[in-house]
C-alpha cells in the first residue's frame, strides 16, 4: 500500500488556488480606480457649478445635478456587478480548496475514493489543457460532466482567445490595448513593454498606409511617454518612417513583417498568465514531461518489443512514447524488480528466481506454473522448459 | 489547509460586509445630491463617501493577499522554475482522443476530434460494447454488463479483476434501495457464494444490511448508496474491458498524468537547482534524483547495483554470484582483481553481502 503526500500532490494545483485570487485582486483594483475617477469627476462638476452660480438658471442646475446622480448610479450599478464577481471568485476559492482537501481524508492509493479523486484531477487538468488551445466545447462537456465549473476559469481565457484572435486574424490591437490601459500600473510593476509594442505595431501599420501625418501625430501621442526606458526602440520606431513596407534593411523589414502580429498576440498571453501567476504552459505539458520521464526506462526506448509493457505509457511508441522521446531517463538509486509474468514487485515476499536460462520471474508466478504442470515451468521469453526445481532464487540487496 | 478553508470563509464574509458597506454609502451618497442640499455640504460627502469606499476596498486587498499568502504556504510549489517548451500538439492531442475513447467518453471523442481537427480512429467498433455496457451502467442498467463479466468470469478471475462480484454487489444493492427484499436475498443467494474465497469479509458485511432494509438513510450503510458508485463501476467495467482485449488496463495518459503529479515538484526543486549552473533538467540524459512512484506505476525492471549504485546496462550487465547476490560486470571484476584489501590468492574473492567465495567464471548473466 502507497502512502499518499498530500504535499506533494497539493502542491501541483497551485495554479488553481492562485488564479481566483489574482482575478480577485484585479477586480478590486478596477472598481478603486473606477470610484477615484468618477467621484473626481462629479466633485469637479459640482465645483464649476458653484464658480458659474450667477450664469445658471434653476432649471439648469437641475439638469447638471440630475445627470450627476445618473452617474453615481451607473457606478452603483458597476460596484454591485464587481461584489457579484468577486462573490463568485471567493466562493470559487473556497470550493477549490474544499475538493482538493479530500485527498487529506484517503489511505490509499488503491481505494476507489482516491482513485475518483485522481480521475476528477484529469478532468481539471484537460480542462485547462482545452481552454488555453482554445477547444471551448470540448472545455464545456467535461466541465458539465465532471461538474467542474468552480475549477474552471473561463472567462479568463476566454478573454485570452478573443484577444489573441483580434490581433493575429483581425490585425487590430483595440482590446489588448484597452486592457493594457486598465492595467497599466500593473503592467509597469512587472516591467512590461507590452503597451509599446501595441503602439508601435499600430505606428506601423499607419506608415504601411502611408499615413506619414498620422503616424507622426501618433508616435507624439503614444510613442513618446516610453522614450525614457525604451530610447534605442523609440528612435528606430521613428526612423521607420524613412522606409517603405518594401525595404529591404533587416531591422525596418522585420517590422513590417506581419509575422508580428503573432508575436504580439503570444507576448499577450504570456503577460496575461504573468500577472495572475497562472505557468507559462497547460499544466498537462509540465505533468506529461516530469511523469513520462519518471517512468521511462532502457526497456521503453529498446528496439526489442518483448521489452515493451502494455502498461507502461512512454511504451507506447506511437503515442505518448514520442512525446517522451527526448526526455531524461528515470533515475534509480536501488533495483526495482518486476515479474514479467505477474506484473508484480519482487521482492523478500516474493523473491526473483533465475532459470537457468538467465531469465528472472517471481517466485510466486513459477509455483503456480509448476503446480499445473508436473513441476514443470516454461520461459515465456524464450519457450525453453525447466524443472521448477532447477530455478535458484536471486538476493537483490 | 483547514485554515485555508477557514480563512476563505472568513474573508467571504468581509466581503459580502464590505462591499455592502460601500454601496450603502454611495446611495446615502445619490440620496444627498437628489434632495440638493448646499454644494459644499454636497462635495463633503462625496470626499466622504470616497475615503470610506478606497478604506473598504484597502481593507479587503489587504485580506485578500494575506489569504494569497497561505495560498502559497500550502501549495509552495514554483512553478515557472520549469518552462522547457514541448512542441507535440498533434502527438499530444492524439493521445488525449484516445484517453477520452479509453474512458468510454464518446460523445467528448466526438467533439474533440472536431474541434482540434483530428480524425476519429475507428477504435468505435472494437468499443461498441464497451460503450453500450458503460452507458448503461451510467443508466443504473446491470443486466447486460452482468451478463458480460459472467460470460468472462475464468478471464476476470486469472487477472485478479473483481468487475464481477462488484457488479452483482451492486445490483445487490439496487435491489435492497428499490425496496425489493426478496430479489435480492435470491441474488445474493444466486451469486454471492461463487465469491466467498475473496470477498467472505465484504459478503457477510453485506448480508447485515437487511436488518435496516427499511430505514436505509439511517443506516450505517447509507455510504454505500452515493450517486459515484454508478460512475466507478463503469470505470471499473471500461477498464476490464480493455484489459481483456489486450489494452492497458489504465489509459496510458491517466498513468503519466499520476506519475507527473509525484514527479513535477520533485522536478521543480531540480531545475531550479540545475538552472543555476545553467542546464535544463529537460536536456539530461538521467533525471538526476529519483522519482518515487508507487508499485502500480513501476512496468520494467530496474536493476541498481549496490555496490556500484549504478544501473546495469547491456554493456555492464547484471552477474550473479554463486550465492545467488547479484552484482554489475564492473563491480565483479573489480572484486576479483582484488580491489579491496584482504581478497584472496588465486582469484577467489568473497561476496560484499554474504561469506560465500566465488572465482570470476562462476557468475552468471541474469536476465530480469
Ligand atoms: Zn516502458
Ligand atoms: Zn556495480
Ligand atoms: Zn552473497
Amino acid at each position: 500500500m502507497d502512502k499518499i503526500n498530500v504535499d506533494h500532490m497539493l502542491a501541483i494545483e497551485e495554479p488553481f488556488m492562485k488564479a481566483p485570487l489574482e482575478q480577485l485582486k484585479r477586480s478590486l483594483r478596477q472598481s478603486q480606480k473606477l470610484v477615484e475617477r468618477e467621484t473626481q469627476q462629479v466633485n469637479s462638476a459640482i465645483s464649476s457649478m458653484v464658480n458659474n452660480h450667477d450664469n445658471l438658471s434653476a432649471a439648469e442646475v437641475n439638469k447638471t445635478l440630475g445627470e450627476l446622480v445618473e452617474r453615481l448610479q451607473t457606478l452603483k450599478r458597476k460596484l454591485e456587478e464587481a461584489k457579484q464577481e468577486e462573490t463568485q471568485l471567493i466562493r470559487r476559492s473556497k470550493q477549490r480548496a474544499t475538493d482538493l482537501n479530500e485527498l487529506s481524508t484517503f489511505t490509499s492509493t488503491t481505494q476507489p475514493e482516491f482513485q475518483r479523486w485522481c480521475r476528477t484531477r484529469m478532468d481539471r487538468i484537460l480542462i485547462d489543457y482545452m481552454l488555453r488551445n482554445g477547444n471551448v466545447e470540448t472545455a464545456e462537456r467535461l466541465i458539465e460532466n465532471s461538474h467542474l465549473e468552480h475549477f474552471a476559469d473561463t472567462s479568463l481565457f476566454a478573454l485570452v482567445m478573443s484577444t489573441e484572435r483580434e490581433l493575429r486574424e483581425e490585425n487590430s490591437c483595440r482590446s489588448a490595448l484597452q486592457w493594457c490601459v486598465e492595467n497599466r500600473s500593473a503592467l509597469r510593476k512587472i516591467q512590461s513593454t507590452l503597451e509599446f509594442e501595441l503602439r508601435l505595431q499600430e505606428f506601423i501599420e499607419m506608415i504601411r498606409e502611408r499615413k506619414t501625418p498620422d503616424a507622426i501625430a501618433y508616435a507624439k501621442k503614444h510613442l513618446a511617454a516610453w522614450s525614457d526606458t525604451e530610447m534605442p526602440r523609440f528612435q528606430r520606431a521613428m526612423t521607420l518612417l524613412a522606409f517603405s513596407p518594401s525595404t529591404n534593411c533587416p531591422p525596418y523589414k522585420n517590422m513590417f513583417d506581419m509575422s508580428r502580429w503573432d508575436h504580439l498576440a503570444h507576448q499577450f498571453r504570456m503577460v496575461i498568465f504573468q500577472l495572475f501567476d497562472l505557468p507559462a504552459q497547460p499544466l498537462l505539458h509540465l505533468l506529461l514531461q516530469t511523469g513520462l520521464s519518471a517512468l521511462k526506462t532502457p526497456a521503453c526506448v529498446s528496439a526489442d518489443p518483448t521489452e515493451h509493457n502494455r502498461n507502461c505509457p512512454v511504451c507506447h511508441t506511437e503515442t505518448l512514447g514520442k512525446l517522451a522521446k527526448d526526455l531524461p531517463l528515470s533515475h534509480h538509486v536501488n533495483s526495482n524488480l518486476v515479474c514479467r509474468i505477474t506484473g508484480d514487485k519482487m521482492n523478500e515476499d516474493n523473491p526473483p528466481m533465475r532459470l537457468p536460462n538467465g531469465f528472472v520471474y517471481s517466485l510466486n508466478s513459477l509455483t503456480d506454473m509448476a503446480a499445473k504442470n508436473d513441476g514443470k515451468v516454461k520461459c515465456p521469453r524464450s519457450g525453453q522448459v525447466f524443472s521448477f526445481s532447477d530455478a535458484k532464487k536471486l538476493f537483490i540487496s | 489547509m483547514d485554515s485555508l478553508i477557514r480563512n476563505s470563509d472568513k474573508l467571504a464574509k468581509h466581503h459580502a460586509g464590505a462591499s455592502q458597506k460601500s454601496l450603502n454609502s454611495l446611495a446615502q451618497l445619490i440620496s444627498t445630491l437628489e434632495q440638493h442640499t448646499d454644494p459644499a455640504q454636497q462635495q463633503h460627502a462625496i470626499a466622504a463617501t470616497t475615503k470610506q469606499i478606497t478604506e473598504q476596498l484597502k481593507d479587503l486587498y489587504t485580506n485578500i493577499s494575506k489569504y494569497g499568502k497561505l495560498v502559497e504556504k500550502t501549495f509552495k510549489l514554483d512553478l515557472t522554475s520549469i518552462g522547457s517548451t514541448f512542441d507535440h500538439s498533434s502527438v499530444l492531442n492524439e493521445s488525449i482522443l484516445l484517453h477520452f475513447l479509453r474512458e468510454g467518453d464518446f460523445a467528448t471523442a466526438q467533439v474533440f476530434a472536431r474541434e482540434a481537427q483530428l480524425e476519429l480512429p475507428s477504435v468505435r467498433g472494437q468499443f461498441e460494447e464497451m460503450y453500450q455496457r458503460v452507458e448503461e451502467i451510467r443508466r443504473h442498467e446491470l443486466t447486460r454488463a452482468i451478463e458480460w463479466a459472467v460470460d468472462h468470469h475464468d478471464r476476470l478471475d486469472s487477472l485478479g479483476i473483481p468487475l464481477e462480484f462488484s457488479l452483482h454487489r451492486l445490483r445487490f444493492l439496487q435491489l435492497i434501495e428499490e425496496g425489493q427484499v426478496t430479489e435480492a436475498l435470491a441474488h445474493a443467494r444466486e451469486w454471492f457464494p461463487r465469491f466467498s474465497a475473496q470477498s467472505m469479509a465484504e459478503i457477510e458485511h453485506l448480508m447485515g444490511i437487511f436488518i435496516y432494509s427499511r430505514r436505509l438513510p439511517s443506516s450505517p450503510y447509507s455510504p454505500l448508496f452515493t450517486e459515484q458508485r454508478w460512475e466507478d463501476i463503469a470505470h471499473m467495467f471500461a477498464s476490464a474491458f480493455c484489459t481483456l482485449l489486450g489494452l492497458s488496463s489504465m489509459s496510458p495518459l491517466t498513468t503519466a498524468v499520476g506519475a507527473g503529479a509525484r514527479a513535477l515538484p520533485i522536478v521543480c526543486k531540480v531545475s531550479s537547482l540545475l538552472r543555476e549552473k545553467r542546464l535544463e533538467w529537460s536536456q539530461q540524459n538521467e533525471l538526476p534524483v529519483e522519482v518515487p512512484v508507487p508499485d502500480e506505476m513501476r512496468f520494467h525492471s530496474v536493476f541498481a547495483c549496490p555496490v556500484s549504485k549504478e544501473q546495469a546496462t547491456e554493456d555492464n550487465p547484471p552477474m550473479m554470484m554463486p550465492c545467488g547476490h547479484v552484482v554489475c560486470q564492473v563491480s565483479l571484476e573489480k572484486l576479483a582483481k582484488g580491489v579491496r584489501p584482504g581478497s584472496i590468492a588465486s582469484g577467489r574473492f568473497k561476496c560484499p553481502y554474504c561469506p560465500g567465495l566465488s572465482v570470476l567464471s562462476d557468475a552468471k548473466r541474469v536476465y530480469f
